[in-house]
């Protein structure tokens, strides 16, 4: 009995501190910086910060604590997000001028990129643990303010093309779940599920599944790898991509 | 609980060495076109001579100023302006009322114009009954210009039901460099068997190298060649068409490097760029000699000699003023007529050239 409690105790030692999509928060102080995921800092009122890395797209979430609702704890997130200088890059990653060869650009030069901000609520509740398995569930909604973009100006690639429906459509709703289980003392795996629903999009859905190990070396050290499945509906139809997901994370 | 960590990390590992798919569509030597058919099937009995169009349709944008082939800056047109576009197209197709039709330049879901299925479009709007596609560049995106999403290539339409249908791969340009080449285009020919009731013909269609600056559109011109040849060897007669890049071994002008010149460029002054890819024919305007030698032409060397400004097919951009012939028709058996038709100039940067084709 003793050993087991020392068991669970060094698993929560291990991954608990680490970020997740779950209603938990790291540890006020802490921070993590991982080369595809945002920036995260717990700060001391009970809340998380996590900002994006990509500064021509800035974008900052915070993360609180709700009162516990039955079994399940509870969390609220609210993002704030100016995608236009990441969008007007996109157009021109190298600064060629359009006819030249305008290597890696996502939308044409044609289109004007206005001026946008999106903000986005989510409600977040999680119930079990991770040496059990940790289930949370989130939904929320995305709201673009300003004007919209062209709707021939969109990025018809999975992933990147629900995130920012927003502006084109003026509105985005995500839905979706994870499943956390710790196995041995190093390893864990997620399988995490997404919903996009795109009202008034051309391309009105998409779902995302994402399954990853995880192996975490400390609470400063870890590497996920795994899958991640898309199936969604482009301007151009429906289609389906199985991509590879790859992370290292640093914490402190 | 270590037995199902191992599962559970080979099962990802597995999913993880799967989960790599290509963004750009490479193709095989030789595999099966893509079929289409009218969403209504006309009736259409066996015919003595045959109607034969060949036509670069620039994907249905007519002359609007694309980026990609002249000096505009357009790169995604709306749905509108290429809707318009293909009326017209259909339209002449209408009243030209050709039997076999060979196409260039045919859209397929690309972001660029809309993600129109042009074949598909071209058939429920016309009288043509079925179709068969081979595409030249296919790509989930393009990663330069915010082109996006890619499927543009060859297309034959038919009154008569196609059979063995095979898109045959020409040789990659050999002037690009990897990353450029896994991009680009991969030019075809474009063969299927046309099953006219009690008389079965090949119709073969193609678009070759434009702007290689090495032996590539030679290669090409004899790959074409070939695939003609082996259906002679088989026994069996052809019709074949397209758009050859290509200028007649007569053609009196052979460098057009001024007349495509943009705003911002300068040939004819030294170094590197003293000509513009794709607009310089001398060194090889004996090319398509072979060709003249070995089948008949729609219009021969003879005709285009004395009347060579009649048979220009093609200007770029939106210069309406037709200056060389890129397409052409060809059979190894005998034309009974050909025609250029330049009153289609506003139609596309190509104009089509028909010709009726006596049965043998």
């Amino acid at each position: 009995m003793i050993r087991n409690i020392i068991f669970v105790l060094c698993f929560s030692l291990v991954s608990a501190q680490w970020s997740s999509r779950s209603a938990n928060l790291i540890d006020s102080g802490r921070k993590e910086i991982g080369l595809f995921s945002p920036i995260y800092i717990g700060l001391k009122n009970g809340s998380e910060l996590s900002i994006n890395k990509f500064i021509l797209m800035p974008n900052i979430a915070i993360k609180q604590s709700r009162s516990a609702f039955g079994e399940w704890q509870m969390a609220q997130k609210f993002q704030l997000e100016y995608p236009t200088p990441g969008m007007k890059w996109f157009q021109s990653p190298f600064g060629m001028e359009t006819g030249d060869p305008n290597m890696f650009a996502l939308i044409s030069k044609q289109f004007t990129i206005p001026q946008m901000v999106s903000i986005y609520g989510e409600l977040i509740g999680t119930r079990g643990t991770e040496n059990k398995g940790r289930v949370t569930i989130s939904g929320g909604i995305a709201l673009s303010l300003g004007e919209k973009i062209s709707e021939d100006a969109t990025i018809d690639l999975p992933i990147i093309y629900p995130r920012l429906s927003a502006y084109y459509n003026g509105v985005a709703i995500k839905v979706g779940g994870e499943y956390f289980r710790q196995t041995a003392e190093h390893w864990s795996y997620l399988i995490d599920y997404d919903m996009f629903l795109m009202p008034g999009g051309i391309g009105r859905y998409a779902f995302e599944n994402k399954g990853a190990i995880i192996w975490s070396k400390s609470s400063k050290f870890r590497i996920m790898a795994g899958y991640k499945l898309i199936a969604g509906e482009y301007p151009f139809g429906s289609q389906a991509h199985l991509l590879p997901v790859f992370d290292i994370q640093f914490g402190w | 609980m270590k037995n199902l960590t191992i599962k559970i990390i080979f099962t990802f590992i597995s999913l993880f060495l799967v989960s790599c798919e290509p963004i750009a569509t490479e193709f095989d030597e030789v595999e099966d076109a893509v079929m289409y058919s009218s969403s209504t099937i006309k009736s259409f009995e066996s015919k003595k001579s045959i109607k034969v169009m060949t036509w670069n349709i620039r994907f249905g944008v007519a002359r609007l100023r694309f980026f990609g082939d002249g000096c505009g800056d357009k790169v995604i047109m709306t749905k509108s302006e290429v809707i318009t576009g293909l009326k017209g197209l259909a339209a002449k197709i209408m009243v030209e009322d050709p039997d076999i039709l060979l196409l260039q330049e045919v859209d397929v879901q690309s972001k660029k114009t809309a993600y129109i299925d042009q074949a598909q479009w071209l058939l429920d709007n016309t009288d043509m009954n079925y179709g068969a596609y081979a595409s030249m560049w296919q790509a989930q995106a393009i990663l330069a210009d915010g082109l996006g999403r890619v499927n543009t290539g060859n297309l034959i339409l038919s009154k008569w039901k196609l059979e063995n249908a095979e898109r045959i791969q020409l040789p990659l340009r050999g002037d690009q460099d990897g990353l450029t080449k896994y991009f680009y285009l991969r030019r075809n020919v474009l063969k299927a068997l046309v099953d006219m009731p009690d008389k079965k013909f090949y119709a073969v269609n193609t678009h070759l190298t434009a702007f290689a600056t090495d032996d590539t559109k030679q290669k090409h011109i004899t790959g074409f060649k070939d695939v003609l040849d082996n259906i002679i060897a088989e026994g069996k007669n052809f019709i074949a068409g397209g758009d050859l890049n290509e200028l007649p071994p007569n053609a009196l002008k052979t460098d057009y490097c001024l007349e495509d010149q943009c705003s911002n460029e300068s040939y004819h002054s030294g170094g590197e760029l003293e000509h513009k890819e794709g607009a310089y024919f001398t060194p090889e305007i004996t090319w398509l000699q072979p060709f003249y030698n070995s089948y008949t032409p729609a219009i021969s060397l003879s005709e285009y000699g004395n009347n060579e400004s009649d048979h220009f097919t093609h200007s770029p951009d939106n210069n309406l003023q037709l200056d060389r012939k890129l397409d052409y028709l060809w059979t190894n058996t005998s034309w009974i007529s050909g025609k250029t038709h330049q009153e289609a100039t506003a139609l596309s940067d190509h104009i089509p050239v028909t010709a009726i084709w006596e049965m043998k």
